[in-house]
């Protein structure tokens, strides 16, 4: 079993690790947002001076200005589109009988789903990171650019990881169970849009917290990708768990919850993919 | 347990509740022997490998491979099993090597032996030279030469190869089987073979089953399936027609029917060798100058059409040259005949 899934998942690196443009792809679309929406869309020059103290505060929830608020959210982002591709390797592998190969081999189902996960996940990690080391970087050379306002514990760190990667781990779940139930490359991206804007959209990662309806707080607070930028702005700016009702520890559970019921919603749609055609 | 290597009883598939692909097939293949299950495209041959692979639930009957109730345990049969399909199935973003080294880890090769069974395997299949390179640059040889090595990496006990040389040249075609054959001389390994090419079956095979819509049609060696046509086919064709030629034919003792083709006498007999100095002499002795001569021996073309009443469809396309020219190389790569 080990041996199966380290090798399975060793093919899945080595595929990555030989289209850099796949990367490369992967990368333009935070980059965009961070060097142009990012940049254009400074809130706080919006009435600065006339606003009491502590307004931005609010409204990005301890987070020193939107950059900042929004940069932990693309970090959350990002590591949800690049797990969008990992459906259509899937596919992709059907069609072209490598999925055919492996299933006719002696390798369990959970092996040859848990290797596409693992590899599904690392890119999303990466450029999640990735995104948040370039931020403070803009910050750093006079644009606007993510503030750390908080000392980050090693705790925090570690919070923020857990974050990333379940997250991570849930996207790359959900898209490979819709990889393994889908036969057509054009459906799998039709279904993926559908489910992609949607999900952006609903989350609290772009809107400022303090300029959303109470009822779409309440729909954005369930949203996996809130749940994991909270996490990430609970711990990387100062005085910011005095703006969220509960510790980035119950966030943490809540989308622990998703990763889990999005893992065994994809097992099981993998094993039947996988299992003897009838 | 019956001793066979494969064996099938009463093996249905139904696609969909209504495509009957296969229909109450039974048939058994002894240990070591290279077993053909011929028929056209769509005669339902993938779909009976895919229910012995484990690949595929049938809708009703039972089988086992070496021992193994392919139904109740796939997994055991998947890992006893080599299996060569008949499309390409290796990862174009690996090299041929990185290729084997995951058929090793998934059908659990030894580590310890896995490097020089690769190696070993690239040289016999002789993709060593291209061993590093991605199997996109592969030529389609060399593609299926690849396929045959990730199939018999763990040494199979039972071989499956589903059309596996379909799209290949002759020489191609004929360097394949010589590895198979190789194989199966070496390790004792049983071959289940299914084809829609006739001669090369005829060829390589020990026994052949027929299967066309699904129904079994006949089982037994080639010879076995030739035999039961009961003649060969001698062709005379005079110089110059003459009436009292077909009198003269049918006068030979031995000859069981004459009919006239395009100026040509096309003469049934059980043993055609042995009556063409008889009609050659009685042709002489009436005066009737001879311009040709020919023996047919049955092919498994005929066998198909004795069995199903229709020409063997996929052949076709194909000139009496190819076909000519693809037994002989077949034949040639062997260093022997076919078998009557």
């Amino acid at each position: 079993m080990i041996r199966e899934l380290s090798a399975l998942t060793r093919r899945e690196l080595l595929r990555l690790a030989r289209n850099p443009q796949a990367i490369a792809t992967s990368l333009l679309l935070p980059i965009l947002y961070l060097v142009l929406f990012g940049q254009a869309f400074n809130l706080n020059s919006i009435g600065a001076g006339h606003v009491p103290p502590g307004y931005f505060l609010l409204l990005y929830r301890g987070a020193p200005n939107y950059f900042s608020y929004f940069s932990a959210g693309m970090a959350g982002f990002v590591a949800v589109t690049a797990t969008l591709f990992i459906g259509a390797n899937v596919i992709f592998d059907r069609l072209f009988g490598v999925l055919k190969r492996t299933a006719a081999s002696p390798a369990t189902a959970t092996s040859i789903f848990g290797s596409r996960l693992i590899a599904g996940c690392l890119q999303p990690i990466g450029l999640a990171f990735l995104v948040l080391g370039l931020s403070i970087l803009l910050g750093r050379s006079g644009l606007s650019g993510l503030d750390v306002t908080a000392s980050v514990t090693a705790v925090g760190a570690a919070e923020i990881v857990l974050a990333v990667v379940m997250l991570s781990a849930m996207f790359a779940s959900l898209f490979l169970a819709i990889g393994f139930s889908i036969e057509q490359p054009q459906t799998y991206f039709a279904v993926v849009n559908a489910i992609n804007l949607p999900v952006l959209l609903t989350s609290a990662a772009l809107y400022p917290w303090g300029t959303m309806p109470a009822w779409f707080q309440n729909v954005a607070s369930v949203n996996p990708i809130t749940l994991a930028v909270d996490v990430l702005r609970e711990n990387l700016f100062l005085g910011a768990a005095a703006y969220y009702p509960y510790d980035a520890a119950v966030y943490l559970l809540g989308l622990f919850g998703w990763a889990v019921a999005m893992f065994f919603i994809a097992t099981l749609l993998a094993r039947r993919a996988l299992s003897p055609r009838r | 347990m019956s001793g066979l290597a494969i064996e099938a009883a009463g093996l249905v598939k139904t696609y969909k509740g209504k495509v009957r692909a296969v229909e109450n097939v039974s048939f058994g293949v002894d240990p070591g022997r290279i077993f053909g299950f011929l028929g056209p495209n769509g005669a339902g041959k993938t779909t009976t490998v895919a229910m012995l692979t484990g690949n595929l639930a049938p809708t009703a009957g039972q089988a086992t491979v070496d021992g193994v109730d392919v139904f109740r345990h796939p997994e055991l049969v998947k890992r006893k099993i080599g299996l060569v399909f008949q499309e390409s199935t290796a990862d174009s973003d690996l090299t041929g090597r990185e290729n084997l080294e995951l058929a090793a880890a998934l059908f659990g090769v030894p580590r310890r032996s896995t490097a020089t069974t690769i190696d070993s395997l690239l040289d016999r299949m002789q993709i060593g030279d291209a061993a590093d390179r991605l199997t996109k640059t592969y030529s389609g040889g060399m593609r299926r030469r690849l396929e045959l090595a990730v199939g018999i990496i763990h040494a199979p006990r039972v071989l499956f190869l589903d059309e596996p040389t379909l799209g290949l040249d002759p020489q191609g075609r004929a360097g394949f089987w010589r590895f198979v054959l190789e194989l199966r001389k070496e390790h004792g390994m049983t071959v289940f073979v299914t084809t829609h090419y006739l001669d090369e079956a005829d060829t390589i095979c020990d026994r052949i089953a027929i299967i066309d819509h699904g129904h079994l049609v006949a089982t037994g060696s080639p010879s076995e399936l030739k035999d039961r046509l009961g003649a060969d086919l001698v062709t005379v064709r005079p110089v110059t027609p003459s009436p009292i030629m077909e009198g003269v034919l049918r006068a030979v003792p031995g000859v069981l029917s004459v009919a006239v083709q395009d100026g040509s006498y096309r003469v049934k007999a059980p043993r055609g060798e042995a009556l063409i100095p008889l009609l050659v002499d009685a042709c002489a002795r009436s005066g009737i100058d001879l311009a040709s001569v020919s023996l047919k021996r049955p092919s498994l073309d005929e066998v198909f059409l004795e069995f199903t009443g229709r020409e063997f469809r996929e052949d076709e396309g194909m000139t009496a040259t190819d076909r000519a020219v693809r037994v002989g190389q077949v034949q040639q790569a062997f260093g022997r005949g076919g078998r009557r």
